[in-house]
C-alpha cells in the first residue's frame, strides 16, 4: 500500500539541499509530513524492510542513497528483507 | 510531410556517468563503441528533430500527478537536474513545438489522451544517452515521457499503437521535417527491490529474439507475462516497443548487447530500419 507522504519525503529530498539538511537534522525535515507514528519510527531506525512496503522502490533507492547507505548495505537489507518474509511464510 | 529518417534505443543508467570509473575497462569500451554507432548512425540520418521516448525518473511527476504518456510541447526543455549530469553540457535543449502539437493533436483525434507539458525537465534517461552519443550537433528534441516506474502502466499492445501512431503523425505532417525517434532504457534491471543489482540475460534474450522476429502477438505475450517476473527496470521496454511500433515492427538490429553489473543494467543498443 502506497505510502503518500512517505513518497513525498522522499520524493521531496532528491533536491541536494534539503537532503543536506536532512542529514543534519532528520527531525526539523520530518515536522513537515504528517507521517503515522509507525512510519516515522521505520524512517528513523532505517527500516528498509519496512519501508519498502510502502514506496515505490526507485524512490526507496533515492532515499537510502542520499540517507548516506551505500548501495551494497541497501541491497544486502532489501535481500535480508526477502529472506525474512519468505521464513515467514513457511513459518 | 515529415520524414521519419531514424529509429533508434538504448539503455540508459545513472551509473553509467556516476560511477564510469567502476566499469571495467573492457565494458567502458564495448559502452562507448556502442554510444558512438549510434550517434554515428543519427549523426548520418541528419535528423532535425529527435523524438525521444523515456521514462519519467521522478523529476517531472510524483503520485500526485502521474501522466502514463506525456508529450513534451515546449520550445526549449530543461536540462538534467541530477548533480552528477552537472557536466551535461546543456542546461536547456531546444523543442520542436510544431511537430510535437501535430502529435499531440493528431493523438487527440486517433483516441489517445496523452497529458502535455510546454516545459519538461530531462532526467539522465534523457540525457545520458544524448550526451554519450556525441553528436556532432543536437537537434531539436520532442521528449515523451512514458511512466515506466509505477504500476499500473500502458499494455504493451498499447505501446504498439504508440509507435504506429508516431509514424502516422510524422507521416501527415503538413511541414518538413527529418525525425527521428530514439527509445531510452532497458533492457532488465532491478532497482529498490531485493533483486536490485541483478541482471536477467534470458529476459533480454528473448527480447531481442522477438524485436528481430517482429511477430507482434508472441512479443506482447511474452512481455505482460515476463515483466511481472524479472526486474522492475525492464518495464522501459515498453519505450523500445514504442519505436518497435513506429517501426512497423520491423526491421530490428541489436548493434550490441552486454550485460553490465558495475551499473545493474543489461545493456542493449538498437536501430530499426525506419521504412519499415
Amino acid at each position: 500500500m502506497t505510502d503518500y507522504w512517505l513518497s513525498k519525503l522522499f520524493f521531496d529530498l532528491q533536491t541536494p539541499a534539503r537532503a543536506a539538511a536532512y542529514r543534519a537534522d532528520r527531525a526539523s525535515i520530518l515536522k513537515d509530513y504528517p507521517l503515522k507514528p509507525e512510519v516515522r519510527a521505520a524512517v528513523l531506525a532505517d527500516d528498509v524492510a519496512y519501508l519498502a512496503r510502502l514506496v515505490n522502490p526507485y524512490l526507496l533507492r533515492f532515499y537510502f542513497s542520499s540517507a548516506g547507505m551505500s548501495d551494497a548495505d541497501f541491497i544486502a537489507k532489501l535481500r535480508a528483507s526477502k529472506a525474512d518474509a519468505k521464513e515467514a511464510a513457511h513459518g | 510531410m515529415a520524414e521519419l529518417v531514424g529509429i533508434f534505443a538504448a539503455s540508459h543508467g545513472p551509473l553509467m556517468v556516476r560511477d564510469w570509473d567502476k566499469v571495467t575497462p573492457e565494458h567502458q569500451a564495448r559502452l562507448t563503441g556502442a554510444f558512438h554507432e549510434l550517434g554515428r548512425r543519427l549523426d548520418a540520418a541528419r535528423a532535425d528533430v529527435v523524438i525521444v521516448v523515456s521514462p519519467d525518473h521522478w523529476v517531472n511527476f510524483f503520485i500526485n500527478n502521474l501522466p502514463s504518456v506525456c508529450i513534451g510541447v515546449g520550445e526549449e526543455h530543461d536540462g538534467p537536474p541530477e548533480p552528477f549530469l552537472k557536466a551535461f553540457p546543456h542546461r536547456t535543449l531546444p523543442g520542436a513545438p510544431d511537430l510535437a502539437g501535430h502529435i499531440l493533436r493528431t493523438a487527440l483525434a486517433e483516441g489517445f489522451e496523452p497529458s502535455i507539458s510546454h516545459r519538461l525537465t530531462l532526467d539522465h534517461g534523457f540525457c545520458i544517452p544524448l550526451w554519450l552519443m556525441k553528436l556532432e550537433r543536437l537537434p531539436r528534441l520532442i521528449p515523451i515521457v512514458v511512466n515506466d516506474l509505477e504500476p499500473p502502466m500502458i499494455s504493451i499492445r498499447r505501446a504498439l499503437d504508440w509507435g504506429r501512431l508516431l509514424k502516422r503523425a510524422i507521416a501527415s505532417y503538413p511541414g518538413t521535417a527529418r525525425v527521428a525517434i530514439l527509445a531510452t532504457g532497458g533492457l532488465s534491471h532491478s532497482i529498490g527491490e531485493p533483486t536490485m543489482g541483478d541482471i536477467d540475460e534470458p529476459f533480454d534474450h528473448e527480447c531481442i529474439r522477438l524485436f528481430r522476429a517482429g511477430a507482434e502477438q508472441p512479443l506482447c505475450d511474452y512481455l505482460e507475462r515476463a515483466l511481472t517476473e524479472t526486474g522492475n527496470g525492464a518495464h522501459e521496454v515498453r519505450n523500445w516497443v514504442i519505436a518497435h511500433g513506429a517501426a512497423g515492427s520491423r526491421g530490428f538490429e541489436a548493434i550490441d548487447y552486454l550485460p553490465v553489473p558495475e551499473v545493474y543494467v543489461g545493456c542493449c543498443f538498437a536501430a530499426w530500419q525506419a521504412g519499415g
